[in-house]
């Protein structure tokens, strides 16, 4: 197989966030600013609003469980044609009904049918729309740092307008 | 939580609507709640109940809890055998609304004015 030459990611911005609910709109506000104008389109941006806040919220509640002096930590990077977003919680690997981990909490594929038929919880969209909203996601633990990197593909016309 | 969501509610023939306006996440649960109250109550002297329109055009945000909501009312619609509609949402949230196949059960409109049109409540 040929290796392919990686890029060194560049850090946009890095910030983080009070574990308070609510708080993931300031992380939506600003994760938007930062990668406005990077070669995302219209569509792909509100894509990654959407996973920027749900993900967000998800580390919120269930990996620092509300607790506001257990921060959120956010990380923009860009690398060749991607824009990354990493969230880390200190959830670990046993966050309570924590939808970003597959393989625990009560993961499980919603149904609208189920859902409407009152055999799933109307609940549980929050890991399908993430899914759903980015080019690819991946979820890393490291000892009780759970991180969800979201990555969206630019069209790479725009980077240069930041550098 | 205090609610960044509004809801008007008003009865035509045939139809309750539900303007709401704002962010549709979880603290939205009461407003909307209330709000169907309202336009199922409103409208219990009409001869036709048959339809719901939820109004999004003033909404600007919606997160994977106030899609449980939607999905809420949209049962509990379903139940009474009333049909829900949507309109003024937008590209991206009819998006949302096509992945999460909310779509197959309400039908969207681009505009209030024309989904109430085509309900032939006009």
């Amino acid at each position: 197989m040929t290796q392919v030459a990686r890029p060194t990611p560049e850090r946009l911005d890095a910030f983080t966030l009070p574990s308070k609910p609510g708080n993931e709109r300031l992380a939506l506000a600003r994760v938007a600013g930062t990668v406005q104008g990077r070669g995302l389109s219209d569509a792909s941006l509100e894509r990654l609003k959407t996973a920027v806040a749900e993900a967000t919220m998800n580390a919120i509640e269930h990996g620092n469980g509300n607790r506001a002096e257990i921060p959120v930590e956010v990380e923009v990077t860009r690398s060749g044609d991607d824009i990354t977003v990493a969230i880390s919680d200190q959830g670990g690997e046993t966050h309570p009904g924590g939808e970003t981990h597959p393989g625990h909490g009560d993961h499980e594929e919603p149904d609208l049918l189920k859902k409407l038929d009152g055999d799933q919880s109307p609940r549980g969209w929050g890991l399908f729309l993430i899914r759903n909203m980015v080019d690819a996601m991946d979820v890393t633990t490291d000892g009780q740092r759970h991180t969800i990197w979201l990555t969206m593909r630019t069209t790479g016309a725009a980077h240069d307008e930041h550098v | 939580m205090t609610s960044m969501c509004e809801a008007t509610t008003r009865v035509l023939p045939g139809a309750a609507v539900i303007e709401l306006a704002g962010e549709v996440d979880g603290s939205a649960a009461g407003v909307l709640t209330a709000a169907y109250e309202r336009a199922v109550t409103a409208s219990a002297d009409s001869a036709d109940l048959g339809t719901v329109v939820l109004d999004f055009a003033a909404v600007d945000y919606i997160n994977s809890t106030g899609i449980a909501l939607i999905v809420s009312v949209l049962a509990r619609a379903r139940a009474e055998r009333r049909k829900v509609v949507a309109s003024g949402l937008s590209a991206h949230y009819r998006e949302i609304f096509d992945i999460t196949r909310l779509s197959d059960f309400i039908e969207l409109f681009p505009d209030l004015d024309r989904a109430v049109s085509q309900l032939g409540t006009a």
